[in-house]
């Protein structure tokens, strides 16, 4: 199961967060601010994966990867494989490339909202919902044509019909 | 993408990015929660799309580390929005900030069953998203079946049932016991059957969910996996957009193998040889390549297969072909495929038969610990200590401790206590430990802890030859210019106890040994200012004929922190003034530190403790069980016949002496009773358990009759743990007795004693009292074995022998205290004066905690033991037989009420005690002819004829003769017969007896049989 998936800069600075064991927001800090006292003294060219038993107890690993100003963090135990979840975290970023065509921090930055909706079609409770990020593009437009429908005060029962349709 | 629209959000968000530094920030974000919690108070002309712009504002502080107190209610309702955008807030939001048992939930829960039951199909998403990520007990109760029906519906788009199958996995794992998956298996077989790939990836992960529970359900959905891994290894069957860098859809590959490595084992051979045919092409046909994320994905499926393979116990060859590819991976270029090579290597030390493989890659681990990665340097550190056994144990810890002074901060700590544990385990002689503990401590000492200086003290008090070695090592340690506070520590206490033994040496003598100490005192803290003082005792103590100028050198010191601050230093420096001022007592008191009981060491146990239970490392402990050298056995004084081991790793800390009592419940007792002080050096706290051993003792041992008026506080503790032994004493031993229950049946161990010479007398769950003895002619040697069951010691153990006339019996002296885990063996000396059939009793008792058990025992010394079976033959007996011509010499008595046998029966019967069977020696086939030898002072060695005639028509009657050349022995041993024929005890495998009272009349055997009924009449 995955525990926790974590987004921050190369500052230190939340971007997105999201425990799958329910953590108080105090700890939530407390792990974040922990995972990137670990990861910010790590040299270039190491391996992706970081002693976490100290930081989230026993039983729990932690898979990272660098790009640009960003650390992409998955913190997961023994029941997953370490590189699917290093795959994972690429699956996340190329899906986050495809929608928002060259993903920077700051793309990152202001949609926040879209972000969980993405990841929300990848990660599940804690598992592996989907891993073809072709498909995760293809739910995540699903979605925004929703959203945008509605926006355009369009009347409810079309938009429940538009949905079925798709 | 187009932007969320939401223009509020962004400039918010905005303005927390230009702020300079996290006090304007925290300002920004105090105001924007001031302004949502006021236009959330006036909820009425809130807009749908205002609520959900606040509630992306409120997630946003919360992930920035805020705790907000409000807007989960607004949250929440936004669930039952109509419209989709608000909707999708409302859940998103609900479910980061709530946990599963939030009361909102509740509200929730009506909104979130009609979405999964709507027809809309991206409601039911939002609501199994909810579900799954925070459904609690309630959501299992309501939602589980209409979640399974999603699953299965054939009508449902792929992108609900995979939510579908997740949220029930969730549901599943949080609250088994409400999610019915009775029958699941056969809908499992069929979910695998799936086309789609996202819906089959979710089913594989339910599967692995449900079958980690119980497989035995499962087994159909077995070969379905096998299928799953051909489709994908070798048929390459999938669709373009779930290849993810020229793989087919690794986490499905991964997840397939990870379900079939919770079915212990494949039988099938067709599925097994499938299954190994795909193993293998993945194993052999995983390239290194450029690409790192083509890299990853193909290795992630490699290690699973490694990890299935090592799963299946496959052939020695299969597994060779493992390590080799793991030996290439531990050195090749890319530090993740090292990386995990490495864990891999250290699972794969479980199958016994790969480590002398593993082991040809030592040097490239060794290696490995130099590796620019900590992440790497990590797991190498790990094998190491894994592979680590007695034939390897030298090489490794050297290069740990040569690694110890260029190693990371970070590692230091474990690494210097896995180099303390390995060369305990494995050393292969006493003194290269000593030497690697003290090159530890010299090369780390801000991070060995004291656990591992303690065990080192520990070791060389308990091995006399090691003394020597031990001190001369701390001596030299000491001319060091710049030692560790620690190194200090264990210098000052092994030359404490034991410098004298170098006195010859140039540069050992007491008063240099003092000086070189007393220059770091300046340098050290306050906690190790009391073991020098010890020390300085122990030197003075050891100083004769004294040396008045190092007397008063020390007496100065002493005298100078009598007022020092500091409780423990200031009681020291008090009680070795006094006590050096006590002449010839001084050598009593302060004499060498009793050996340390046994004990598993503490490092060992922490190890064990920190190690997570996985399965490979339980693997480790149990090599390292298995291979523990020889040098540095702990031997366990346990009794020998297997008594439960109850504690067997709890730590032991008490020396073996009465008056020096560190137990928890008599400090308790301490307290209570109001005395002046507790002595304690410190408080018992577990970490500083071991610290009490080693110096608690040196403050405060002495026997309480020590006249050392002066230690009000010394004596104290003596003399108020003994009052609380009267108190205790007084209290009625009977009324005591009862709350202790013996374990067995203590007539049935006694009387299974009369028969054999060694077995358990007594058994309760804290003590154990074994025998064994030897029995020549009238003397008898009868070892009693008592056994403290308990990690506490039994005090106040007395044994009394109450001894009939016949027999002298002495017992040798029995111990006050009985130290943990520890057997005590008292022999007992008997010699048999006269015959009698009187059994002698001890008479004992104990204490443990406020438990006084009193118990008598009956001794197994009865008069058979003194019996020796002689055969005799047919020329010799008639004419014995004849000459013993009647009463008192000869005796014949008609027996009533025998436990019916058969004749065979009987003379066994006969045999185990001592009596030697003639068997047709008497002409008649129903009678019995046995002889023996009795020994006793008074009649010395003696023969003895006994015929028994039984009556084939009721065999509850029979008469017996019984003759021997003195009287008293005729009617002893005829009585003795007697009670052995009516009553036999059950423990030699014979039916049960007869309660010898039972009349024959009684007996429903000898109702039923006319003869019997007749003998009754009679």
């Amino acid at each position: 199961m995955i525990r926790a998936v974590m987004v921050m800069n190369t500052l230190g600075k939340p971007r997105l967060t999201k425990f799958y064991d329910f953590q108080h927001v105090e700890q939530q800090q407390e792990l974040i601010r922990r995972v990137y006292a670990v990861l910010c003294s790590r040299p270039e060219n190491v391996s992706n994966f970081v002693e976490a038993e100290s930081i989230f107890g026993p039983d729990t690993r932690l898979v990272y990867k660098h790009y640009a100003t960003l650390y992409f963090v998955f913190v997961f135990d023994s029941s997953e494989n370490e590189l699917a979840m290093l795959d994972l975290i690429q699956v996340f970023v190329e899906t986050l490339d495809k929608c928002f065509k060259n993903i920077c921090e700051l793309d990152i930055v202001f949609n926040y909202s879209k972000l969980h909706t993405i990841l929300d079609e990848i990660i599940f409770g804690g598992q592996v919902l989907e891993t073809s990020s072709t498909e995760v593009v293809k739910a995540v437009e699903e979605i925004s044509k929703l959203e945008s429908a509605a926006n355009a005060i369009i009347p409810k029962s079309v938009s429940g019909w538009l949905s079925r349709s798709t | 993408m187009a932007l969320s629209g939401m223009r509020g959000l962004s400039v918010f968000i905005s303005e927390i990015r230009n702020c300079q530094n996290k006090e304007q920030e925290r300002l920004r974000v105090d105001k924007e929660l001031g302004n949502v919690r006021t236009r959330f108070k006036n909820e009425k002309g809130l807009t749908h799309y205002e609520k959900k712009k606040y509630v992306w504002k409120v997630l946003y502080i919360y992930m920035l580390g805020y705790d907000v107190d409000f807007g989960h209610m607004e949250a929440v309702s936004l669930i039952s929005a109509p419209k989709y955008p608000e909707k999708q807030v409302g859940y998103i939001v609900t479910s980061c900030l709530l946990n599963e048992n939030h009361e909102f939930l509740r509200l929730a829960i009506n909104t979130v069953r009609n979405d999964i039951i709507g027809r809309n199909e991206t409601f039911q998403c939002l609501a199994l998203t909810l579900v799954g990520n925070i459904g609690g007990r309630e959501f299992a109760e309501s939602l589980a079946p209409d979640v399974q029906k999603l699953l299965i519906s054939s009508s449902c788009r792929p992108l609900v049932r995979k939510k579908a199958a997740l949220c029930l996995l969730r549901l599943y794992r949080k609250n088994p016991d409400v999610v019915n998956v009775d029958g699941w298996s056969d809908r499992m077989a069929q979910l695998l059957d799936e086309r789609d790939l996202g819906v089959l990836t979710s089913s594989t992960s339910l599967l692995v969910a449900l079958v980690s529970n119980n497989h035995d359900s499962y087994w159909s959905c077995l070969p379905k996996c096998i299928k799953i891994l051909e489709r994908l290894a070798r048929n390459q069957d999938v669709p373009p957009e779930y290849t993810y860098y020229g793989i087919p859809s690794p986490w499905l590959q991964v997840k397939a193998m990870r379900a079939l490595q919770y079915f212990p084992t494949i039988e099938d051979p067709n599925a097994r040889r499938s299954l190994f045919e795909v193993l293998q092409r993945i194993l052999m046909g995983t390239d290194v390549v450029k690409n790192v994320n083509k890299n990853n994905a193909s290795h992630a499926v490699l290690f699973e297969a490694l990890a299935l393979v090592m799963h299946l116990d496959a052939e020695k060859e299969m597994m060779s072909q493992c390590v080799a590819l793991l030996g290439k991976f531990i050195s090749g270029r890319e530090p993740n495929i090292r990386y995990l090579g490495l864990e891999n290597m250290t699972r794969m030390l479980m199958v016994t038969d790969v480590q002398d493989i593993i082991k040809r890659h030592q040097d490239q681990i060794i290696t490995l610990l130099k590796d620019p990665d900590i992440s790497i340097r990590r797991r190498a550190l790990d094998l190491l200590y894994g592979m680590c056994d007695v034939s390897n144990a030298k090489n490794i810890v050297e290069e740990l401790l040569q690694y110890l002074s260029t190693a990371d901060f970070a590692m230091r700590e474990e690494l210097s206590l896995k180099a303390a544990i390995l060369a305990e385990k494995f050393a292969p002689d006493l003194s290269w430990y000593v030497d690697v503990i003290l090159q530890l401590i010299d090369k780390a000492g801000d991070f060995v802890s004291d656990d591992i200086w303690f065990r080192v003290v520990q070791f060389v008090t308990n091995n006399e030859d090691l003394q020597p070695y031990a001190a001369v090592k701390a001596r030299e340690y000491l001319d060091k210019p710049a030692i560790h506070e620690t190194m200090v520590k264990v210098s000052a206490h092994l030359l404490g106890e034991y410098s004298h033994l170098l006195a010859r040496r140039p540069g050992c003598s007491p008063k240099e040994i003092f000086s070189i100490i007393h220059e770091k005192l300046p340098t050290v803290s306050t906690s190790t200012i009391p073991i020098l003082l010890s020390t300085y005792a122990k030197i003075l103590m050891h100083t004769q004929p004294a040396d008045p100028e190092l007397q008063n050198q020390i007496w100065a010191i002493f005298t100078k922190y009598e007022s020092c601050i500091d409780v423990e230093i200031q009681q020291r420096a008090v009680e070795y003034f006094a006590l050096s001022r006590k002449g010839a007592t001084l050598m009593d008191i302060l004499a060498e530190m009793p050996k340390f009981p046994e004990r598993q060491s503490a490092l060992i146990k922490k190890a064990e403790d920190t190690e997570a239970d996985t399965a490979d490392q339980s693997v480790i402990k149990l090599r390292a069980q298995q291979q523990t050298s020889n040098a540095l056995v702990v031997t366990d004084p346990r009794p020998a016949n297997g008594a439960p081991t109850m504690n067997q790793l709890s730590l032991v800390k008490m020396p073996s002496m009465s008056n020096v009592d560190h137990n928890s419940a008599d400090q308790g007792v301490t307290q209570e009773n109001g005395t002046l002080s507790i002595v304690d050096p410190q408080p018992p706290t577990p970490s500083n358990g071991d610290f009490l051993d080693l110096l608690g003792p040196l403050a405060i041992e002495g026997p309480p009759g020590a006249s050392v008026q002066s230690e009000h506080n010394l004596v104290s503790q003596v003399e108020s743990s003994s009052n609380a032994e009267e108190r205790l004493a007084i209290a009625p031993v009977g009324e005591q007795e009862n709350t202790v229950q013996p374990i067995g049946n203590i007539a049935e161990r006694f009387h299974a004693l009369c028969l054999k010479d060694s077995g358990v007398l007594y058994e309760d769950p804290y003590i154990q009292i074994g025998t064994k003895a030897e029995w020549r002619a009238h003397q008898g040697r009868l070892i009693l074995f008592l056994g403290n069951k308990n990690t506490a010691p039994l005090v106040s153990v007395q044994a009394l022998i109450l001894s009939p006339s016949h027999l002298k019996i002495e017992l040798s002296l029995v111990p006050e205290t009985i130290p943990p885990r520890a057997q005590v063996q008292c022999p007992l000396e008997v010699v048999n004066v006269h015959p009698s059939r009187d059994v002698a009793v001890l008479d004992f008792s104990y204490k443990f905690g406020t438990y006084v058990v009193n118990v008598k025992l009956r001794l197994p010394a009865v008069i058979n033991k003194f019996l020796q079976p002689i055969s005799v033959s047919a020329d010799e007996f008639f004419p014995q037989w004849r000459s013993l011509s009647g009463p008192p010499l000869k005796l014949q008595e008609v027996v009533r009420g025998v436990r019916p046998m058969s004749l065979m029966e009987m003379a066994n019967l006969f045999n185990s005690f001592r009596f030697m069977v003639s068997p047709g020696l008497d002409p008649n086939p129903n009678n019995l002819v046995a002889s023996t030898t009795f020994y006793s002072e008074s009649t010395r060695a003696m023969l003895c004829l006994i015929r028994i005639e039984t009556d084939p028509a009721d065999t509850t009657q029979l008469r017996m003769t019984v003759a021997s050349g003195d009287p008293m022995l005729t009617f002893e041993l005829k009585e003795f017969v007697k009670e052995q024929l009516v009553s036999i005890p059950t423990a030699s495998g014979a039916p049960a007896p007869v309660p010898p009272q039972a009349q024959p009349s009684s007996s429903p055997t000898a109702l039923s049989d006319p003869g019997a009924m007749l003998a009754g009449l009679l």
